[in-house]
């Protein structure tokens, strides 16, 4: 079984908020974390941790054939109690925020020692996303197919990389920022940064360290102002995933940032599917698919559905959630086949935040819409009980939305939060699909 | 400066788009990701960019200080006036 690299050179294995650290002094966090969970008879552990860093150690402590690893979709306690996610116990750095839960604490007193063993292929661990059922949907993966993804993506882009400073904006439970922030620099040898990045100011920051790379998102690409993004001169890579690059901003970062985003397109299912990185020039590329994926169409009454196959998406034929249609090995998308939703980056299943708001002991039905506009935003309309009715004339507007978005909290990132909200008597109209749909956004009105 | 409290409070309500809140609902202590005002990462970041754009302030102290400027009305209102001088 293969160890980490063990370059001869000084490189940090990564840099934390507290400074540089060693490969050598991570490996005795690894290996403090795996006797204390040795002697621990909980099975399934849900890992959750803000820093990059820890999350890593813990990891490459918990993957184990007889262990099971759960990331939640969020890193919220809300996300552990939702339907069918299910955990004997959390590692984590904040365990006074799972309460009623076995905690472990993710920082264990440390003792020197030798290389430590990567985790055996076997050990699962699971991915949780958003389904089109109404609950989260677990995505199980091995540890082998981490393992094989980040070699994909070595042989893809390596060269490219060199030995410049992994970065990020995106977060680190999510199979993407996972891959591309920390398992991928961790098993190459590269250093990578342990915090997200969630201002252009902290990749600057980064830059000032060497040729540096980052995984970012539309979300932060289209907002961002390019003059606030470290140099491109200094950019070893910028990769985009989540969501495909507006025009504008695609146009913009290779034109007049000085180089091309390198767009991956994949999901939580299928892992790194294609790329495509546009210059500017001419018509927008298709997408080129990585080294080692097949593609293939279906028909479906939608349209032609894409589907993919490679060692890291687990070797069988998976279907993905996008229609396409393709030229050559070249395939281009032509929208979703099924109702989730893209929304920053995020998918989020509408009838899953529907079944949890009517949970709250204010709701007794509601709906929730995109709302177009500059920033696109979720609008809830929500029909309140006797209850609820009674909350909004005690307390107001403000007051009741407070308390729907708090309950939202719980198991959402704040980002899915709905930003809008409208207690008609009555949900309008009786029928399904579109009329309703479009009855509902009146209720936004010239708002939107 | 608190005259810059209630101006803040404005940009946040009209450049984040906030709907029924209202200047008074905001309390410059609060926090404002997560419990507080419950902005999320795309408000920091459009935020910081509406800021830097009406105050002409650099962000590029190191990122734990952008974090506590970042925390509340009342710590970006103190940050602003420091910068200005």
């Amino acid at each position: 079984m293969p160890g980490l690299p063990t370059d001869a050179d000084a490189r940090p294995l990564l840099i934390e908020r507290g400074g540089p650290l060693a490969r050598t002094a991570f490996q005795a966090r690894v290996r403090a974390l795996r006797a204390a969970l040795a002697a621990h008879p909980a099975r399934r552990w849900a890992l959750v941790s803000d820093d990059g860093g820890g999350f890593a150690a813990g990891l490459l402590a918990l993957a184990d054939p007889r262990r099971t690893v759960v990331l939640p979709q969020a890193p919220q306690a809300g996300s552990l109690k939702a339907a069918g996610v299910q955990v004997d116990a959390v590692l984590t750095d904040r365990p006074e925020d799972f309460p009623g839960f076995t905690t472990l604490a993710l920082s264990q007193p440390t003792a020197d020692g030798g290389e430590m063993a990567l985790p055996d292929d076997a050990s699962p661990i699971e991915f949780y996303t958003s389904g089109s059922s109404g609950a989260p949907k677990c995505v199980p993966k091995t540890f082998a197919q981490l393992r094989l993804e980040v070699e994909a993506l070595e042989r893809q882009w390596g060269a490219t990389l060199g030995d410049a400073v992994v970065t990020g904006t995106v977060p680190h439970y999510h199979l993407y920022g996972l891959l591309f922030r920390i398992l991928w620099p961790l098993f190459t040898g590269r250093t990578f940064l342990a915090r997200m990045c969630a201002q252009p100011a902290d990749l600057r920051e980064a830059a000032a360290l060497g040729s540096c790379v980052i995984a970012s998102s539309p979300a932060f690409l289209s907002r961002a102002p390019l003059g606030e993004l470290p140099p491109a001169s200094r950019v070893a890579a910028l990769f985009s995933s989540g969501a495909p690059l507006p025009d504008e901003t695609a146009r913009a970062l290779g034109e007049d940032w000085g180089k091309p985003a390198v767009e991956v397109y994949g999901s939580t299912e299928t892992g790194g599917v294609a790329w495509r990185a546009w210059d500017g020039a001419a018509s927008r590329p298709w997408w080129h698919p990585i080294a080692g994926v097949e593609t293939e169409l279906r028909e479906e009454d939608a349209g032609t559905r894409l589907w993919i196959r490679s060692a890291w998406s687990g070797g069988d034929w998976i279907a993905t959630g996008d229609l396409a249609r393709t030229e050559g090995a070249r395939f281009a998308l032509a929208g979703r086949a099924d109702d989730v939703l893209k929304f920053e980056d995020k998918r989020v299943s509408l009838s899953e935040m529907r079944a949890r708001l009517v949970e709250h002991a204010w709701v007794a039905d509601a709906r929730l819409l995109l709302l177009p506009g500059r920033r696109a935003l979720l609008g809830a309309v929500v029909v309140l009980n006797g209850e609820g009715r009674s909350a909004l004339e005690a307390s107001g507007k403000f007051a009741v939305n407070e308390s729907l978005r708090a309950w939202l909290r719980v198991s959402y990132e704040p980002l899915l939060i709905p930003r809008k909200w409208r207690f008609p008597d009555a949900l309008p109209g009786n029928a399904m699909g579109k009329l309703e749909q479009a009855k509902l956004l009146t209720l936004f009105g010239d708002e939107t | 400066m608190n005259e810059l409290i209630e101006e803040l409070k404005q940009l946040i309500i009209d450049s984040l788009d906030l709907e029924d809140v209202t200047p008074a609902d905001i309390d410059p202590k609060a926090p404002l990701f997560g419990d507080g005002l419950g902005l999320d990462s795309i408000d920091a970041l459009e935020l910081g960019v509406a800021v830097q754009k009406r105050y002409h302030v650099k962000l590029d102290a190191n990122s734990a200080d952008t974090r506590q400027h970042f925390h509340s009305v009342e710590n970006l209102a103190k940050f602003i006036a420091t910068q200005r001088g």
